[in-house]
């Protein structure tokens, strides 16, 4: 909680930080940076390293390090992720978007949130990885039984926490192949291994691609720019294919893609499933439920889920619509 | 005397501009147009005197010091160089150094250099010849030039791949009467620009010329490389002066690719380089032009460009700008016919206690021109200032032009200060013509976007801030010299590696 309110605060700072923009006596304008800590804060956040509890299986890590944790062998499922009451706000403006969140997830389990715009399932997707436009103001989350509101984004990730963005942004000048190579040293650093240079790593990537069905010279691109919608949604599930996760959030990752590629880019979902790994789904639509199939599905609305039940829930919404679930 | 008579005579030197290639004939050497003014001095020797009351006497000193060291030179007399240097030196009487109320020195503080003792270059860099050529070990694929204090070292450089009739070297050189008379209609059609212009053209030893001829294309791009031998300490008063000037005359349909890379060497050597490169190009004529300023940190740096476009020319320029404490970049082009097309992408970045400056002018009087230009700067430290002053001016002629300007700063530090002047003057009614400039931060979508894949909050910063550049620096024209440069700005930003 502590450490995202500081996220926050440092990026409704930079607003007022280029705010500063007076008019000089011709036609030019003068820029200087005003608010003297701003900068300082996003160079070294305060951070509250928490130590998680990370035992590595050995035989896979070196393919797809991810965070993911045996703890034990006992063969009930375990609580993957915990959400009680959780409400949150857009820190600009404090509009009240999230409600008052409840949700479980347990290791393995397909989840599925489904309701109208605006109702709060991205939103209820971003505060889970910590972006800083939202301002959690009440509730906890445990993640692997951790406190997940306590952690920078970054650690999130590195704990086992993927979510895919709705609409990635574009990062001109970083190729491709340096940032998955960036992202997957991060990884391999956190759990003690050494980082890969480039010729390294292109040997796995390459293998990767073909998960997503893409070619190498995507590689070479820049971080989404130029993409189609549909080479950005691939792009997202290729690096949830590098970085591997515990806990997968699709945050609407079938929108803007043809028949085609959504039925690739939901095989390749599946492909990367296996029995402790579970996805949390946003979306509108029925026919991508039909590729990676939920166990639960939630409707959402007005920052609350009102409504539990499994595929066929999004069967009836399919057919008559918010009206029929909500009546 | 001479002095007294020009005050009067001279138009004051930013008059010059406007009408003077209204007339848009298309052969080379309609260019040349002499000036009347100019043939009344000359054969009148060279006399600087503090008397007339224009003139500023610190600008005098120089000048003086400036000519005293040429014509001890015995190997200096050659009368197109007799020419140019008896133009400058008029035009400086009316001239004094700029101050921060002279608007296109507004933003930009001289005063370091003005509180040094200027001197200059004495020795004869091939009597002195030093290891420079540690760092450019791998452009031996590339025709070198080596210049060392403004002079062509003749024992460094390597142009024997060149294409015949193409002539690559010093002015005293040149043993083709068509090139002398070429280059001689050039040099005598002297026109003001600023102080520095004339400085450059009273102490330039000598003038490297590149010639190239009709439809001759260069394929591979000649490699200048600047480097300053005589240089003083940190904290001595004594400044160093050297005068580089390159003539680039392309004929109609030639091609050719010029590097600039100017080399500091060691790091507390102070000295200031104020160089000067003209390009003409004929009709047709494709000039890529790439400009790398690696200066060391205690040294001035002032460069010109001035560039002259026949119709259907094309001139595209790479900058990344980094070194010297006080770097000042006039890049002028004026477009002589229709159909051209003008590329200027910039770089530039700061690092330290720096100044970068770019103030660019392209004048558009014909039509159909396309014109693209782009300018990234970084202010990476509190006390960094930069400076950015873009003019594309779009005349009555000068219809369907299409023209577009981007700058963009990263703004990094408390109290850096960006002084941005990006502006675009359209007369012609028929144009398509965009703008615009931006100030900020890392963006902090990319930001979060890296973060969220576990990549730590600094290398995420850092490898946004070097992404900025690459942009420009992805357009450098050979991949060895983009690696090196990458790797000088990635040093730059963290001169620690982990």
């Amino acid at each position: 909680m502590a450490s995202l309110a500081s996220f926050s605060t440092i990026s409704s700072s930079s607003a007022a930080r280029l705010s500063s923009l007076r008019n000089s006596s011709s036609n030019s304008f003068v820029l200087t940076k005003s608010s003297p800590n701003s900068i300082k804060l996003l160079s070294t956040p305060p951070r509250q390293y928490k130590r998680l509890v990370l035992k590595a299986k050995a035989n896979s890590v070196i393919d797809a390090p991810t965070t993911s944790y045996i703890n034990d062998v006992s063969d009930s499922p375990k609580v993957l992720l915990e959400v009680k009451d959780l409400t949150a706000k857009i820190a600009d403006s404090g509009e009240q978007i999230l409600k008052g969140v409840n949700l479980v997830i347990y290791e393995g389990e397909i989840h599925a949130i489904m309701g109208k715009n605006g109702s709060g399932k991205s939103t209820f997707s971003k505060v889970l990885v910590g972006h800083p436009d939202y301002e959690v103001t009440g509730g906890t989350v445990l993640f692997k039984g951790e406190n997940l509101l306590d952690m920078e984004p970054e650690e999130r990730s590195l704990a086992g926490l993927f979510m895919s963005f709705q609409s990635p942004v574009e990062i001109p000048g970083v190729s491709n192949s340096d940032f998955l190579n960036m992202a997957y040293n991060a990884r391999r650093k956190k759990l003690g291994f050494p980082e890969l240079g480039p010729l390294e790593f292109y040997d796995y990537i390459s293998r990767r691609l073909k998960i997503v069905n893409m070619d190498t010279n995507f590689l070479n691109r820049n971080v989404n720019e130029g993409f189609s919608g549909g080479e950005k949604k691939r792009n997202e599930i290729l690096q949830l294919a590098v970085l591997g996760a515990d806990l997968a959030i699709l945050d609407e990752i079938d929108s803007g893609l043809d028949v085609d590629a959504l039925q690739d880019v939901g095989e390749a979902v599946n492909e990367l499933l296996t029995p402790q790994k579970s996805v949390l789904m946003v979306t509108h639509y029925q026919r991508l439920l039909d590729i990676i199939k939920p166990k639960f599905v939630h409707i959402m609305e007005d920052g609350k889920i009102v409504k539990t039940g499994d595929i066929s829930i999004a069967v009836q919404l399919e057919k008559e619509g918010y009206k029929g679930i909500s009546s | 005397m001479a002095a007294a008579a020009s005050s009067s005579t001279f138009p004051p030197p930013c008059h010059h501009l406007p009408q003077l290639h209204q007339n848009h004939t298309k052969s080379l050497s309609s260019l040349f147009k002499p000036k009347s003014r100019t043939t009344k001095f000359s054969v009148r020797p060279l006399s600087i005197s503090p008397k007339a009351s224009l003139s500023d006497p610190f600008v005098l000193q120089i000048a003086e010091t400036l000519e005293d060291s040429n014509s001890s030179s015995s190997l200096k007399q050659s009368p197109i160089l007799q020419k140019l240097r008896e133009s400058s030196s008029e035009s400086i009487l009316s001239l004094s150094w700029p101050t921060r109320k002279d608007e296109p020195f507004r933003f930009t503080d001289t005063s370091f250099i003005k509180n040094s003792q200027i001197s200059s270059i004495s020795a004869d860099p091939e009597s002195n010849l030093v290891d420079f050529e540690s760092d450019g070990g791998d452009d031996t694929q590339t025709p070198n030039i080596v210049i060392v204090d403004g002079q062509i070292v003749n024992s460094l450089s390597k142009l024997d791949e060149l294409p015949d009739n193409v002539y690559v070297g010093s002015i005293l050189g040149i043993d083709s009467d068509e090139i002398r008379e070429e280059v001689m209609k050039f040099v005598s059609n002297f026109e003001d620009k600023d102080l520095f212009w004339s400085l450059n053209g009273i102490g330039a030893p000598d003038v490297t010329i590149v010639y190239v001829p009709s439809d001759c294309v260069v394929e591979k791009p000649l490699h200048f490389r600047f480097y300053s031998h005589e240089t003083s300490e940190i904290g001595s008063s004594n400044l160093p002066m050297s005068n580089p000037r390159v003539l680039v005359l392309v004929e109609k349909g030639g091609e050719v690719g010029i590097v600039e890379e100017y080399l500091g060497g060691a790091e507390d050597k102070c000295y200031w380089v104020n160089s000067v490169m003209e390009v003409l190009i004929g009709e047709g004529g494709k000039v890529s032009h790439t400009y790398v300023q690696q200066q060391a940190p205690s040294a001035a740096h002032f460069k010109w460009t001035s560039v002259r476009q026949e119709s259907s020319s094309t001139y595209k320029l790479v900058e990344v700008s980094s070194g010297g404490k006080l770097s000042r970049h006039n890049l002028q082009i004026q477009q002589v016919g229709p159909d051209t097309i003008t590329e200027l992408s910039t770089f530039h970045i700061c690092v330290r206690d720096q100044t970068q400056d770019l103030h660019s002018k392209l004048i558009l009087d014909h039509p159909r021109g396309v014109a693209e230009q782009r300018h990234k700067c970084i202010a990476a430290h509190p006390r960094s200032q930069v400076v950015f002053d873009g003019n594309i001016k779009v005349n009555r002629l000068a219809q369907q032009t299409d023209a577009a300007q981007l700058s963009r700063t990263l703004l990094l530090e408390d109290s850096a200060t960006v002084n941005m002047m990006p502006n675009l003057q359209i007369i012609a009614n028929d144009v398509s013509c965009s703008h615009g400039a931006t100030v900020c931060d890392v963006d902090d979508d990319q930001l979060f976007y890296l973060l969220t894949r576990g990549i730590d909050l600094a290398t995420a910063r850092k490898s946004l801030i070097f992404a900025f550049g690459t942009e420009v620096m992805s357009r450098l024209p050979c991949d060895s010299l983009q690696k090196k440069v990458e790797r000088h700005i990635q040093r730059l930003l963290d001169p620690t590696p982990s």
